[in-house]
C-alpha cells in the first residue's frame, strides 16, 4: 500500500494537532457549562422557600424527631457554603445524591429512565428523517405549484408546537379513532404517536434546511450529466442530489438530539410515559433538588457532547474549514 | 389518613353514597359500602390492570404516609383489626383483644396460621416490630407515625399475645390500627434499610409486590397461601386473580380514554366531566364510595382579620353558593359536605349538614353587624377604609374540580362583597405560606380518617405549634379551652354512646364556630370495564380492594 506523498501527510499530522487543539478547547468549555449548570440549579433548588427536610418528608404533620433525622441525614442543618462544596465533591466523584422523594441513588433513576427517552429520541429522530426524505426528496424542484405545497407544508410543520400536536394526535388516534394506546412506554405501538408529535415539528426544520441545499444541488453541471447519461429522475435524486444536500439537514440533527430531549419533557407528561423529561417534571414539583440537578446535568450534558461532535465533524467533513485551523 | 393541601389532585372528589352504576344519577343509599360492580361466578386467573393518577413516592405506607402508598398498601397488607361499613371494629390479624379499664393497655390475641409471603411467621414480636417501626423516627412516619403518638412500648407476653402500652388513653387506638396505613408487614422486610422497605415491602395480604417499574406500573402477584380473609371480605381463599398491573397515568382524560379503549381494566379518580359519558357507555359501570374524615375544605385563619371574627366566618360560608357549583360545574355528580365531618365518619352526626346552606340575605345582614357596612368603587364592601379582602392560596396541584369550584365561590362572594384573591402558587410556596406559616385567610385541603379523632388534629389547640415542629396541621389556629377538653374526654372512654355524646358536642362546637367552608367529601371514585367484576371499596378509607375482584376476558 502506498503512502500519500511526504508533504500531505505534514499536512494531515498538523490538521489532526489542530482539531486536538479544538477538541481540548470545547472539552473545557464544555465542563465550565457543565459547572454553571450544576451551580445555578443547586442554587435555584435551593433559594425555594420551604424546608427542604418537610419536602423530603411529604406526608402531613412530622414529628419533630423525624424533621431532626432528615435534616440531619441530609446535612440541611450545615451552612450553604458547605453543602454545595460536599455537593460538588460528590459530583466530582461522580455521585449525584439520594433523590429526597424517591430515596433511591440520581444515578440509578436515570439509569431506569433513560432507556425510555432514548427510545423515544431516537424513534422521533428516524419519524424526522422518514418524513424529511419522502416529502421533500419528491417534491423539491418539481415545478412552482408542487414545490411550493411541499414548501408550505414544510414550514407549517415547523411552526406547531409540539404539545399542541400530542393533543390533537392523541384525541384523534388515541381518544377517536383507537388505533393507538393513550398511555404508556411498553411495545413500538406506545411509541408511535409521541414520536411523531416530536418528529413531525422537527422534519419541519430539517425539510425546509435539506430543500435549499436540494435545490441548489439540482442546478449543478454534474446532475444535468447524469440525466444526459440517462439516469432516471428518481435515481438522480436518491444517487447524485440527495449525498450532497444531506449535509446541513445532518449538522441540524446534532442539536435537534439536545432539542428532542428537552422535548420529552412534554410528550413524556401527554403520553404518560416513562423517562427522564416525566420524571424532571416530577422532581421539580416535589421540590426533589438531587434529581432535578441530576437530570438537568445529563440534558445539559447530552447537549455539550452533541455540540462538540458536531463541531468537530464539520471540521473533518468540510476541508475548507481544516485550512482555516492552520 | 391525609394530605394537606390538595395533592391528591385528581382524587379530589366526592359523592352521595356509593352511587352505583348505570344511569342511576342520584345515589343509592345502600349501606352496603362495599357493593361489588358486577355479578355472576367468580373465576380464578387473569391479570387486572388498574389505572391510578399519583405514583407514591415509597411502597411502604408506615413510611411518609400519603394516600397513594394506602392504595396499593391495601392489596398486600393485611391489618390487626378491621372495620366494617357501619364503623364496628372487628377481628383480622388479631382475633380477639381486651383494653385495661384505665384505656392504657391493649392486650391482643394473634391468629396462629398466618405467615408473611417471604415465610416469616406472624407473632407477637411482628407486632411489635411493627409499631416500633412507625414510630421510629428513622421511619420518617407523618402518618401512621402520628396516630401513635400516645403509644409507649410493646411488651410480647407469649408468641401469640402482644401488650400495647399507652401513655394516656387513646380510644381512637382501633380504629387507626384498621387503616393500611397501619397494616403488618414481615419484622424480617422491615429490618432491611428504609430504601429497601420503600422499594419491595412484605406483607401477609392476598397479593405480594413483584416489581415496582418507576413512572409506569407496580406488579402484583396472588398469595397462594393466603388464608386470613378478614370478616368484611366477600371470599375466603386465596384471591382470584393471578396478577394485578397497577398502572399510573396521571392524566384524568387520558385514563378514561385506556378505559374505553379497554386497555386497562379499572380506572380511578374518575374526573367530573367522564361520568356522563361513562354512564351512558354499556362497557363501564361506576362505584364510587365517600371517604370519612374531615372533608375538602377551606381553613379560616382565625388568628387575624377578618375571620378572628365569627359573623364574618359565617358570612363567608352563608355567601358561597356551593350548592350552585356542585350542580353546574361539577355535573351534579358530587354532594356537599356541610359538617366537620364526612358522613362515612363513625360518630358522624347529621344535623350539621345545613349549617352551611346558601343564604346570601344573612351573609349581608352578618357583614353589617360586623362593621363591613362601607363600599369602595368595585362594589366590595370597606371598613375603616379597608376592603374585605380574603387571600386563598391555590396550589398549582388542586384538581381541575376544585379549582373551579373555588372559582365559583369567588364570584358568589363578591355578590354580597366580599373579595376573594385566588393566588395559585407552587408546593413550595403553598409549604411557605400555609404550612409553616400562617399568611392566608383560607387553607385549602382535607383529611381523610376513619375516626372523628380528625377533629383534634384540625381544630385541636394542640396542633397550632407544636415545640419542634414548623407544620401546623390545626390551619384554622382556633384555641378553644371547651373544644380540647370534650375532644379529649372522647378518647378517655370505651364507652360508644359516651364517646358518640362528646363528639356530637365537638361536631357542634366546630360548625357554631364557622371554621371551615366545607365543600365535598372526599371519595373513591372507579369506572369499571366489563371484563371486570367483583372490585370492592373497603370501609376503613373507603378505598380498592381487589381481593375479590376477577377478571373474565
Amino acid at each position: 500500500m502506498s503512502g500519500p506523498p511526504a508533504p500531505g501527510r505534514r499536512e494531515t499530522h498538523a490538521e489532526w494537532l489542530a482539531l486536538l487543539r479544538l477538541g481540548g478547547i470545547r472539552l473545557a468549555g464544555g465542563a465550565f457549562v457543565l459547572w454553571a449548570v450544576a451551580t445555578l440549579t443547586f442554587i435555584a433548588m435551593r433559594q425555594m422557600p420551604g424546608d427542604p427536610a418537610l419536602a423530603i418528608l411529604g406526608g402531613i404533620s412530622p414529628t419533630p424527631q423525624a424533621i431532626a433525622e432528615v435534616t440531619r441525614e441530609y446535612g440541611l442543618d450545615q451552612p450553604l457554603f458547605v453543602q454545595y462544596g460536599r455537593y460538588l465533591s460528590d459530583l466530582l466523584q461522580g455521585h449525584l445524591g439520594i433523590s429526597y422523594a424517591q430515596r433511591l441513588p440520581v444515578s440509578q433513576i436515570i439509569a431506569e429512565q433513560s432507556g425510555a427517552t432514548l427510545q423515544l429520541v431516537a424513534a422521533s429522530l428516524f419519524t424526522t428523517w422518514v418524513l424529511v426524505l419522502l416529502w421533500t426528496l419528491t417534491t423539491t424542484g418539481r415545478g412552482r405549484w408542487i414545490a411550493g405545497i411541499g414548501a408550505t407544508v414544510e414550514t407549517i410543520a415547523a411552526a406547531v408546537p409540539p404539545f399542541w400536536l400530542a393533543i390533537v394526535l392523541l384525541a384523534t388516534f388515541a381518544f377517536g379513532l383507537r388505533l393507538f394506546p393513550a398511555a404508556g412506554s411498553d411495545g413500538v405501538r406506545t411509541l408511535v404517536l409521541p414520536a411523531l408529535a416530536l418528529g413531525l415539528p422537527l422534519a419541519g426544520f430539517v425539510g425546509q434546511v435539506t430543500r435549499e441545499a436540494l435545490v441548489v444541488t439540482l442546478e449543478q453541471p454534474f446532475i444535468l450529466s447524469a440525466r444526459m447519461r440517462g439516469a432516471s429522475d428518481w435515481s438522480v435524486r436518491w444517487r447524485h442530489a440527495l449525498r450532497h444536500s444531506l449535509l446541513p439537514g445532518v449538522s441540524l440533527s446534532g442539536w435537534a438530539i439536545g432539542a428532542l430531549i428537552g422535548g420529552t419533557v412534554v410528550i413524556e407528561v401527554i403520553f404518560s410515559r416513562k423517562g427522564l423529561g416525566r420524571q424532571l417534571y416530577q422532581a421539580v414539583q416535589s421540590q426533589d433538588a438531587p434529581l432535578v440537578i441530576g437530570i438537568t446535568l445529563v440534558i445539559a450534558t447530552s447537549y455539550v457532547i452533541a455540540n462538540i461532535l458536531v463541531d468537530l465533524l464539520y471540521h473533518i467533513i468540510d476541508p475548507r474549514l481544516r485550512k482555516d485551523d492552520q | 389518613m391525609t394530605r394537606r393541601s390538595g395533592p391528591a389532585a385528581g382524587a379530589l372528589a366526592a359523592t352521595s353514597l356509593l352511587l352505583a352504576l348505570s344511569g342511576c344519577g342520584a345515589g343509592s343509599d345502600s349501606a352496603s359500602g362495599g357493593r361489588t360492580a358486577a355479578s355472576g361466578t367468580p373465576v380464578s386467573g387473569g391479570t387486572l390492570v388498574y389505572a391510578t393518577d399519583r405514583e407514591p413516592t415509597c411502597l411502604d405506607p408506615h413510611s411518609q404516609g400519603d394516600m397513594p402508598q394506602v392504595y396499593i398498601a391495601q392489596q398486600f397488607l393485611d391489618s390487626l383489626v378491621s372495620m366494617d361499613e357501619k364503623g364496628n371494629i372487628g377481628p383480622w390479624l388479631a382475633q380477639r383483644w381486651e383494653v385495661s379499664r384505665d384505656g392504657l393497655t391493649y392486650t391482643f390475641h394473634l391468629r396462629r396460621d398466618v405467615r408473611f409471603t417471604d415465610g416469616v411467621r406472624f407473632d407477637a414480636a411482628a407486632v411489635k416490630a411493627n409499631l416500633d417501626h412507625m414510630v421510629d423516627p428513622k421511619t420518617q412516619s407523618s402518618t401512621a407515625g402520628s396516630y401513635l403518638a400516645q403509644y409507649l412500648r410493646t411488651d410480647v407476653i407469649d408468641s401469640h399475645t402482644a401488650k400495647v402500652h399507652l401513655a394516656t388513653p387513646y380510644a381512637a387506638f382501633l380504629e387507626v390500627l384498621a387503616q393500611g396505613f397501619l397494616g403488618m408487614e414481615s419484622p424480617r422486610a422491615l429490618a432491611r434499610s428504609r430504601d429497601e422497605n420503600c422499594q419491595s415491602p412484605v406483607g401477609s395480604g392476598p397479593f405480594r409486590v413483584v416489581r415496582w417499574d418507576r413512572q409506569s406500573q407496580v406488579v402484583l402477584e396472588r398469595n397462594p397461601d393466603y388464608a386470613w380473609a378478614p370478616p368484611t371480605a366477600r371470599h375466603t381463599g386465596p384471591a382470584y386473580l393471578d396478577r394485578v398491573v397497577w398502572k399510573f397515568i396521571p392524566d384524568p382524560s387520558v385514563r378514561f380514554a385506556s378505559l374505553q379503549a379497554g386497555d386497562v381494566d379499572v380506572i380511578d379518580a374518575l374526573p367530573p366531566e367522564s361520568h356522563g359519558p361513562a354512564r351512558q357507555n354499556p362497557d363501564i359501570t361506576l362505584l364510587m364510595k365517600d371517604r370519612p374524615g374531615n372533608p375538602t375544605k377551606g381553613d379560616f385563619n382565625v388568628t387575624r382579620a377578618p375571620f378572628d371574627d365569627v359573623r364574618v366566618r359565617e358570612a363567608f360560608v352563608r355567601a358561597a353558593n356551593v350548592a350552585g357549583a356542585l350542580k353546574s360545574v361539577l355535573f351534579g355528580e358530587y354532594t356537599r359536605a356541610g359538617g366537620p365531618l364526612s358522613h362515612v365518619t363513625p360518630f358522624y352526626n347529621a344535623q350539621f349538614e345545613h349549617a352551611q346552606d346558601y343564604d346570601p340575605q344573612r351573609a349581608a345582614r352578618l357583614l353589617d353587624e360586623a362593621g363591613w357596612t362601607g363600599r369602595d368603587s368595585e362594589g366590595y364592601r370597606t371598613r375603616n377604609a379597608r376592603r374585605l379582602t380574603v387571600k386563598v392560596p391555590m396550589s398549582d396541584q388542586l384538581s381541575n374540580a376544585e379549582r373551579t369550584l373555588w372559582e365559583q365561590v369567588q364570584a358568589s362572594e363578591k355578590k354580597v362583597g366580599i373579595a376573594v384573591d385566588l393566588d395559585p402558587m407552587g408546593a413550595s410556596g403553598i409549604l411557605e405560606c400555609c404550612s409553616t406559616a400562617w399568611d392566608y385567610d383560607i387553607r385549602i385541603g382535607y383529611w381523610n380518617t376513619n375516626t372523628p379523632d380528625v377533629l383534634r388534629f384540625v381544630f385541636g389547640s394542640e396542633f397550632i405549634d407544636r415545640p419542634g415542629t414548623s407544620y401546623h396541621t390545626n390551619g384554622t389556629g382556633f384555641r378553644d379551652a371547651r373544644f380540647d377538653r370534650v375532644i379529649h374526654q372522647a378518647l378517655e372512654t370505651q364507652d360508644p354512646e359516651a364517646r358518640r355524646a362528646l363528639y356530637l358536642d365537638a361536631q357542634r362546637i366546630v360548625s357554631q364556630e364557622y371554621l371551615q367552608l366545607t365543600t365535598i367529601p372526599q371519595s373513591t371514585r372507579l369506572a369499571i370495564y366489563k371484563t371486570t367484576h367483583g372490585v370492592r371499596i373497603e370501609p376503613s378509607l373507603s378505598i380498592t380492594y381487589l381481593y375479590d375482584a376477577w377478571v373474565r376476558k
